[in-house]
């Protein structure tokens, strides 16, 4: 399902088409099977520093080409179609899957599981090549994890860079995001509507 | 304070039978298994911990990760020695147990003790590292008991292959007089976790041998204002020290004006010296301090009279003053007064201290210090023999604090 760019880039800004990169929660992607813990963050970045990867990129332990990658987005997206750029070598991904809204997948889930839906990647430096979704299973994705279970026969995988097109909705998934522990309660942490001044106190 | 479920696997296998640790192998293991318990849960409410067995009949869990010490605490009771050590079956076992954990936010971590030999070749061992490490799991391996030849090497090796930024550690603990746990505590595999399991650490190192890591015998995450007043004070009475060093000829003229500030400062160096080790008795010494203006004032008049009766009065009425929490207030104080402090008046407060009738005499009038408590004794057996040699000279003194009181 790989279809080429096939207009030049200077009749349309191609980068606000890429622009899903905004709406990753950077700080809760997470890579299994990674060299470097943290180096898959810096595989996220705009359409134009798509082949720029000063700032590294992610590897794969040596002799494991296995890789995931998990993104959680701030809000709900669909997803239109997905770039991986790889490594030279024989270290470009070759075949992608795709899960979505699942949390806490690992090697072994990722085997058993039924994908989304599943590519088969041909080696892509320039980062031309774009894969399409199957647009209605991608409406609203909280998170998405891909697993790249092989390569093209190089000691480690190499990915450079990952593009999501896509659009963003306003929708939050709910999240409690930071719990409190009161070990005793405050009664001037919990005032009430009466407390405060106007609305209707309740008749106990 | 990192979020982690642990798997703890515990070797009950025949070679745990051994007195080598006392009283054996297996309670010496069983200790330090509830002291990371203990540690785990108290660095995050949210931590949680399991415990599996690796011999016997099978590896068998015995209990789920769980944030409840009790449940934990109570598996390890009945657990019977036998059969031979599973390395790799118990490892697996673990890593299996962490997969089905309920918070998939929390890190996973196993910890191996292991006892008896290990019959698999390093290959595999390695192999199995390799796997944890794909699947983001930290291992911990505690090498004891039997001194099997490549044992070693092939737990180096497990631990190397998972080894992901240093978060896997291995400790070798031979055999010694010291027990298990107490080797461990001083572990990465305790203080790896950061402050969280270090404080543990620390105070339980404390309730254990009397032996404080901390400066002043307070811990900071317990009572972080004592611990700074007591640092400020402390500060203040090297500076005080060294001022009275220079203006040692001015004493007698300055006596009057400086007994204030003593008075206070006298006050500070007894709650100092009272403070190593123990921290009940430090913490109402600290607030039984805080005197009034009044008090001072009382202080500075009675201390006009006579030097050493001023002591008494003040500790009297240290023992009625009310324990309020002044502890920055008094810091302040003292940073904002001057005057130089009374070297003799100083001599004989350390002279004072170092007799053991006295700071007997003055703890048993502390409200909720009992004098029999075991802490307290080592305290003050500690402090008399710092002060063998000025006991003569304070027997005249202690008679007279006797009367007063």
């Amino acid at each position: 399902m790989a279809c080429l760019h096939d207009h030049s880039c200077e009749e349309h800004d191609c980068s606000s088409d890429w622009s899903l990169y905004k709406h990753i929660d950077l700080s809760k992607v997470s890579a299994l099977n990674e060299a470097v813990s943290g180096s898959v963050k810096s595989v996220f970045r705009a359409w134009e520093q798509r082949l720029n990867s000063s700032e590294g990129h992610l590897e794969s332990n040596e002799g494991d080409p296995e890789l995931i990658v998990f993104i959680p987005f701030t809000s709900d997206v669909k997803i239109k179609s997905i770039s991986i750029v790889g490594g030279a070598g024989g270290t470009s991904p070759a075949k992608m899957r795709a899960f979505i809204n699942r949390d806490g997948i690992d090697f072994s889930d990722a085997q058993s599981m039924q994908p989304v839906q599943e590519w088969d990647l041909v080696e892509n430096l320039q980062g031309v090549l774009e894969y399409q979704t199957r647009y209605s299973r991608f409406q609203s994705v909280g998170n998405i994890t891909l697993h790249f279970p092989e390569n093209f026969g190089g000691e480690t995988t190499q990915i450079h860079y990952i593009g999501l097109k896509g659009e963003a909705t306003q929708l939050k998934r709910d999240v409690v995001a930071t719990i409190v522990y009161e070990l005793r309660p405050n009664p001037s942490d919990h005032k009430t509507r009466s407390e405060t001044g106007g609305g209707l106190s309740q008749v106990e | 304070m990192v979020l982690e479920a642990t798997m703890i696997c515990i070797d009950n296998s025949e070679w745990m039978r051994n007195g080598d640790y006392s009283p054996n192998r297996f309670q010496a293991q069983a200790d330090a298994v509830n002291l990371i318990c203990g540690a785990k849960t108290q660095s995050n409410p949210e931590n949680t911990v399991g415990v599996l067995t690796m011999a016997g009949k099978g590896v068998r869990v015995l209990v789920t990760p769980t944030s409840d010490l009790g449940k934990i605490l109570a598996c390890m009771h009945g657990l019977e020695i036998g059969g031979e050590m599973n390395l790799a079956a118990g490892i697996q076992v673990a890593q299996l147990a962490l997969k089905h954990r309920q918070n998939k936010k929390q890190q996973q971590r196993i910890i191996v003790f292991a006892g008896g030999p290990v019959k698999y070749d390093k290959k595999v061992l390695e192999m199995i590292g390799r796997k944890l490490k794909k699947n983001n799991v930290s291992l911990d391996v505690v090498n004891f008991g039997e001194e099997d030849e490549g044992k070693a090497e092939k737990l180096e090796a497990l631990v190397a292959a998972v080894n992901n930024n240093d978060s896997s550690h291995v400790v070798h603990v031979p055999p010694g007089p010291s027990a298990l746990s107490d080797v461990l505590i001083s572990t990465p595999i305790f203080t790896g976790d950061g402050e969280g399991g270090s404080s543990f650490a620390a105070a339980a190192a404390a309730a254990a041998g009397g032996v404080s890591g901390f400066e002043f015998g307070v811990d900071p995450n317990l009572d972080p204002e004592l611990a700074l007043a007591l640092r400020v004070s402390m500060e203040e009475e090297r500076a005080r020290q060294e001022a009275a060093a220079k203006k040692a000829a001015e004493e007698a003229t300055k006596q009057e004006s400086g007994e204030q500030p003593s008075a206070s400062q006298d006050a500070t160096t007894i709650s100092e010296n009272v403070n190593t080790g123990t921290t009940e008795p430090e913490i109402k010494t600290k607030d039984l301090m805080d005197d009034d203006n009044a008090l001072l004032l009382e202080a500075l008049a009675m201390s006009m009279d006579e030097s050493s009766s001023a002591v008494a009065t003040r500790d009297t009425e240290m023992s009625e003053a009310a324990a309020d929490d002044h502890d920055l207030q008094l810091a302040l104080q003292l940073s904002v007064q001057e005057g130089t402090k009374d070297q003799s008046n100083q001599t004989e407060m350390n002279k004072l201290l170092g007799d053991q009738s006295f700071v007997s005499s003055i703890l048993a009038s502390l409200p909720g210090v009992d004098p029999n408590d075991p802490s307290v004794k080592d305290l003050l057996a500690s402090m008399q023999s710092q002060s063998e040699s000025q006991q003569n000279k304070d027997e005249d003194k202690a008679p007279k604090e006797e009367e007063k009181k």
